[in-house]
């Protein structure tokens, strides 16, 4: 455990000083996607207040009611594993998974530790690291809310009760465990091409990938809810818990769809990064 | 344990090309202990087998007491492999710091500053290592074997890219740390002057091969030669025949050291007027010229 620790905090002390990384992969899209929307929503106003000056429009037909900030949060939450954020994650996973290839580092690092706890020290962070850029997006996503209630006048409510506290815990996990499983492609991909580039590309085209094989299932005569096609396509598995999560109790999607896309989500992470760890076991670490 | 490292018929095959072929070497505890070899002698890839970064194809290595890859005996090792790369965005603080906390170690700036202070990076501690020099990157490479504190320091071509007072510097510091510190240091150099300065023993290997072993005095002894101010030089040449070379104004006779008195006689009878006779060691340029069968002297010694 002590040499896992090593691993882990050496890791996560090297990405906090590569600040590039930590920009582009943590806070340079949040900050877009604040600044695009409030301009977005005040350019709406400006439009919106032109429409309201018509004479011949009932007055108040285009007042808009109070904000439910509580409402925000939850579809912040189910927007985490939007391609945006999971592009600019892949940014800093890509990183760390590769960077001792692109740097030759691994000579310095690998006598003293086991290969396994070096992986595990990495997928680590890039956990870390994913938590740090969902949290800042849910941030930068409530204040961008704020901004858009500022803009339009609107009162604020928050209605936030058990329901909603579930359904947000549950998107944000569900995201969460997507975007680290999507990370984990990266990293097989690391391992197996030492390329940072490969890294960075090959989850994209995976994931590009699943969501044309989506839109083909029928042609299969695939069903979306079957375990199988969970299985082999986890951007199904996530979308299906997504919705479950949603829809709560009256969701359409059964319980047996919803266990199986947990049991996909989960079981890609273990066979990549089990599949990662063995592939660099046996690896020569150095360029001849 | 009286060696710090011992491998047994160690092989490494790349494709159809042998880089080691059946090394069995035995290198004691203490001193500075030095591999050389041609380029291809497989000396780097020994030194990747004995670190752990590559596998061997058949054969075994002990290092510290442990087989390869055993971790616990790694911690007790440091090394250094050609020229050190590290992450460019990092300064030579930063990347001392991020390799004790890798090794184990508690990254206090005192200890840190030690080692810069060690190999001369002090005024370079916070600049970002992607303008450092070759030089400048040997020397932090070094700080990295030394940091933790090794019973056992692996160097492949320390001195390389540096200028001759960053050299002196080095072999100062390589001796020190075998003197004073007691650490077993092992270095590939190509630099021969520089490993009979420095090392204490010596492998040359060739074609993955090692062919001699011995400590440096050891290896040079058997190759003294006589070196005569003679005059007339040719009529020396023609009486040593194969033996004799000339060298400058004078002749050289690669003959034993007994076979002197005969050769001295022999010339004063035929009339040669002879300023100077002595004998001169051999030194371990012409041991690795011999040994290895080079027929071109090392680019670094040219």
């Amino acid at each position: 455990m002590t040499m896992l620790a090593d691993a882990l905090f050496s890791e996560a002390y090297r990405f906090t000083k590569n600040r590039m990384t930590v920009f582009w992969s943590v806070i340079f899209l949040p900050i877009l996607l604040l600044v695009l929307g409030s301009a977005g929503q005040f350019f709406l106003k400006q439009k919106m207040a032109q429409i309201t000056t018509d004479p011949h429009l009932p007055p108040g037909l285009l007042s808009q009611g109070p904000l439910d900030l509580g409402h925000s949060l939850v579809k912040l939450a189910g927007d985490i594993t939007n391609p945006m954020l999971l592009l600019f994650v892949l940014i800093g996973t890509a990183t760390l998974y590769a960077g001792d290839y692109r740097w030759e580092t691994w000579r310095l690092t690998s006598a003293r530790n086991t290969r396994a706890n070096l992986i595990l020290g990495k997928v680590g962070v890039a956990k870390l690291l994913t938590i740090a850029a969902v949290i800042v997006f849910l941030i930068f996503g409530f204040i961008g809310e704020l901004v858009k209630g500022a803009i339009h006048g609107q009162s604020y409510v928050f209605t936030f009760g058990a329901r909603e506290a579930g359904q947000f815990g549950l998107l944000a996990l569900a995201g969460y465990v997507r975007i680290v499983q999507v990370g984990l492609i990266g990293l097989l991909a690391a391992v197996m091409s030492r390329s940072l580039l490969a890294t960075l590309f090959v989850p994209l085209v995976v994931s590009i990938g699943q969501f044309f094989l989506m839109q083909t299932m029928p042609l299969f005569g695939w069903e979306g809810t079957e375990w199988y096609a969970q299985a082999v396509i986890p951007g199904l598995a996530s979308d299906n818990l997504k919705s479950a999560i949603i829809g709560g109790a009256q969701s359409a999607v059964p319980d047996a769809t919803v266990w199986a896309a947990a049991i996909s989500l989960i079981g890609w992470c273990v066979v990549l990064l089990v599949g990662a760890i063995a592939w660099f076991q046996r690896q020569d670490l150095s360029k001849e | 344990m009286t060696s710090v490292i011992e491998t047994r018929s160690l092989t490494k095959t790349y494709g159809t090309v042998r880089a080691l072929d059946g090394l069995s070497l035995e290198i004691p505890k203490g001193g500075v202990y030095g591999v050389l070899g041609p380029n291809g002698a497989g000396k780097s890839t020994l030194f990747r087998i004995l670190l752990g970064l590559i596998r061997p194809t058949e054969g075994q290595a002990i290092v510290m007491g442990g087989p390869i890859g055993d971790v616990k005996a790694s911690r007790r090792m440091g090394s250094m492999i050609e020229t050190p790369r590290f992450p460019p965005f990092m300064t030579a603080r930063q990347v001392l710091v991020w390799l004790s906390t890798a090794h184990g170690l508690k990254a206090d700036n005192s200890r840190v500053d030690a080692w810069l202070d060690r190999v001369g990076l002090t005024g370079a501690a916070d600049r970002k290592v992607r303008g450092f020099s070759v030089g400048m990157l040997q020397r932090l490479g070094v700080a990295i074997a030394l940091i933790t504190e090794p019973e056992l320091i692996i160097l492949d071509e320390p001195t390389s890219g540096m200028d001759p007072p960053g050299i002196q510097e080095m072999r100062a510091l390589i001796r020190s740390l075998s003197d004073h510190d007691g650490i077993t240091v092992v270095l590939a150099s190509h630099q021969l002057l520089e490993v009979q300065r420095v090392c204490d023993r010596v492998a040359i290997m060739n074609k993955g091969k090692l062919v001699r072993e011995g400590s440096v005095s050891e290896l040079t002894t058997g190759g003294e030669r006589l070196r005569l101010s003679v005059k007339p030089s040719e009529k020396v040449l023609q009486v040593l025949g194969a033996k004799g070379s000339k060298e400058g104004d004078a002749v050289i006779a690669a003959i034993p050291r007994a076979e002197g008195p005969a050769l001295l006689k022999a010339l004063i009878e035929q009339g040669v007027d002879i300023d100077e006779a002595r004998w001169v060691g051999a030194d371990l340029e012409s041991v690795f010229m011999t040994e290895t069968g080079s027929v071109q002297i090392p680019e670094a010694i040219q």
